[in-house]
């Protein structure tokens, strides 16, 4: 098993420059997801890593040793392409253990690594099938079985269950889990789907437009993001944003939206920020209806109502924003209702004018 | 009256219409397979009286006819050999490429296939007559005298296999580095990247990924090279002048050209002896002819 170091790493296509000196560690054994939105060069990152892309300024390492200019089969890492990039021409069997014939080991060896593969990833009916006779979930699964029999120290995935539909996705999700609890392989996983992000990995890193937007655990990453693009991208329903300004005495200070209504933010000291321009970060879930004569911080028109069964999304109307409210079951709220706002102060993320978070901008786990 | 339709008076002019047609499209195929076997062929449709088999044996016999066979199926085998091989490599380079000469380089090449062959004859005889002269120079040098002549009947540019096999392929090249080209564009690059991953170098990638991938475009390409090369008339006519070298096209047309008797039955023979590789080569590849043209590779 291996520990990957990627140290200020860049990449350029011609003149365009599509990584700008990233830093993250991966630690032996560990589940590491790298998310973000497309085009934010997250698949070119986990490229070099393999090596099909070279490097163009800094150092990847494996165990300390950089391994910018070694050929791809020789790094002991395994890729599972988003296509999968099955051998059409090949059986399931002959699909996961082409690596081992490319190597010339003994035909009996390999049919009985072939075998335990299939084994362990319930593919052992499939073995003498055509890749194109396979549905969406076992091609997914002979892609794993293809790069495990390698036993390399490092498994790369690039968007794998993307092309799978949402339930089977629910289930490949654990499956790929129970893999790396079994095997514990280092992982490097890429996604654009922040849940994915979320449920499996040890370690994310938030990539954006080439930079790290974030580096932390994936509980840290949706308590404390270090900026709005971070505190937008990680869950779901995304954080409310509002701008505005922090106002108010020193020693009381409050947030007053650019639309006029005002917060109290209790219990922080800002004095440093006071007066300057920024965002208010809630969460739907910080946010909850009250009875018009309890403490409620805000009164607003509800816009649409969208009923999950178990919890119920509403979007509250003030002025020019809007809040999403997240309500734990079915409640009887119309479009048009006045609904009274109270906020869980605790929820609060102030971020200034650059957009990055008043209270914590430190890094995270580097 | 389940099952049966009634057929519309516009259905039936269509079919009537569509079915002379086909039959007058036909006739020509029908007479010349009858009259190889009739003995007293001549140039009208009948039915043969009696089967024989002498219009085929005479032209083993009393012809060269099996030697005529053997040269155009030596030539344009080879001929095939070198545009698959070279269109493989070529058209996956142009496949991968993304140089600045890419386009216009494949509209160069069409130009070949767009300008008539006898327009180009001229100069193209120039160029080839030099580069015999340098090869005879080498022939020469290397071989003794007395073998020099069927020396050069093998590597020569004129009169020898070497320069036709060199035209026809060129001739065909064109087109099959664009179906080549093509098909690999449908090839998606994660295939080799996967196999590069697994530890093949560049020749099992090649030899156990990329040709098995790309079977159907290269039977394409190849069928239809061996076919327009074996149905090419103009270039063996200029380039080969030796008895010996004949091949069947030209042998069909000589016969034909005799000026007091034409032997109708001898004629048709010959032309389905002609006839016959294309068929069986188009029965051979005509699956990746259909894969090729109906879209790339599945799973």
């Amino acid at each position: 098993m291996a520990t990957i170091s990627i140290e200020n790493v860049r990449k350029n296509f011609g003149a365009v420059e599509v990584i700008k000196g990233v830093s993250f560690e991966v630690a032996d054994g560990q589940f590491a997801v790298l998310v973000g939105p497309s085009g934010c060069g997250k698949s070119t990152l986990l490229r070099m890593i393999a090596g099909l892309e070279s490097v163009t300024q800094g150092d990847i390492k494996l165990d300390g040793k950089r391994i910018n200019d070694v050929p791809p089969d020789q790094r002991g890492i395994a890729m599972v392409f988003q296509s999968y990039a099955l051998y059409p021409h090949m059986t399931v069997a002959e699909n996961i253990g082409f690596s081992l014939d490319l190597k010339k080991v003994p035909k009996a060896t390999i049919r009985k690594e072939v075998a335990q593969v299939a084994e362990l990833l319930q593919l052992s009916e499939l073995l003498d099938r055509r890749p194109a006779a396979l549905s969406g979930g076992q091609r997914q699964r002979v892609a794993i079985g293809r790069a495990i029999i390698k036993r390399p120290r490092v498994i790369l995935f690039d968007e794998p269950l993307s092309n799978l539909d949402a339930s089977l996705r629910v289930q490949m999700r654990a499956e790929l889990q129970r893999l790396h609890q079994e095997l514990r392989p280092t992982i490097v996983y890429v996604t654009h789907d922040q849940v994915e992000a979320m449920t499996m990995a040890d370690t994310i890193v938030v990539l954006n437009q080439g930079n790290v937007a974030q580096w932390a655990h994936p509980i840290e990453l949706y308590r404390r993001p270090r900026s709005t693009f971070v505190a937008t991208f990680i869950g779901s329903p995304r954080m409310n944003l509002v701008k505005g300004i922090i106002a108010g005495k020193e020693s009381m200070p409050s947030f007053t939206a650019a639309d006029g209504w005002t917060v109290p933010l209790a219990g922080r000291d800002l004095a440093a920020m006071h007066s300057q321009s920024g965002w208010l970060g809630i969460r739907p879930e910080c946010i909850r209806l009250v009875d018009a004569n309890t403490d409620a911080d805000l009164s607003g028109e509800v816009v649409i109502v969208e009923r999950l069964g178990a919890e119920t999304y509403v979007n509250v109307a003030k002025g020019r924003d809007t809040l999403l409210v997240r309500v734990q079951g079915d409640i009887a709220v119309r479009p048009g209702d006045t609904v009274q706002l109270a906020f869980d102060r605790a929820g609060f993320h102030l971020f200034n004018q650059a957009e990055v978070n008043f209270d914590h901008s430190s890094n995270d786990l580097e | 009256m389940i099952g049966v339709r009634r057929f519309t008076q516009a259905e039936v002019s269509a079919y009537g219409f569509l079915s002379a047609t086909l039959v007058f499209c036909l006739l020509p195929f029908l007479w010349v397979a009858l009259a190889s076997i009739d003995p007293n062929a001549s140039q009208f449709l009948s039915f043969p009286k009696g089967i024989t088999a002498d219009h085929f044996i005479k032209i083993f016999t009393a012809n060269n006819g099996g030697r005529w066979f053997f040269n155009s199926l030596i030539t344009v085998g080879a001929a095939t050999a070198v545009v698959v091989v070279v269109g493989g490599m070529g058209g996956y380079a142009l496949s991968r490429t993304n140089a600045w000469w890419k386009r216009p380089f494949l509209y160069a090449i069409i130009l070949v296939r767009i300008l008539p062959p006898t327009a180009l004859i001229v100069p193209l005889y120039k160029v080839m007559l030099i580069a015999n002269g340098l090869m005879g120079a080498l022939v020469r040098s290397v071989v003794p005298p007395d073998s020099t002549r069927s020396a050069m009947q093998i590597v020569g540019f004129v009169d020898g296999y070497l320069g036709l096999i060199l035209v026809l392929s060129a001739m065909q090249l064109p087109l099959a580095l664009w179906i080549i080209k093509t098909y690999f564009d449908l090839t998606p690059k994660d295939y080799e990247e996967a196999a590069l991953m697994d530890g093949a170098n560049s020749f099992q990638r090649i030899r156990r990924i990329l040709v098995p991938l790309a079977l159907p475009g290269l039977g394409a390409a190849g069928l239809l090279t061996f076919i327009g090369a074996w149905g090419d008339f103009l270039m063996p006519l200029t380039f080969i002048s030796s008895a010996e070298l004949q091949l069947l096209p030209i042998g069909l047309f000589r016969a034909f050209q005799r000026a007091n008797t034409i032997d109708y039955g001898y004629l048709s023979a010959l032309a389905v002896l002609y006839m016959l590789p294309a068929v069986v080569a188009f029965g051979f590849a005509r699956r990746f002819l259909i894969q090729s043209f109906t879209g790339g590779i599945k799973g």
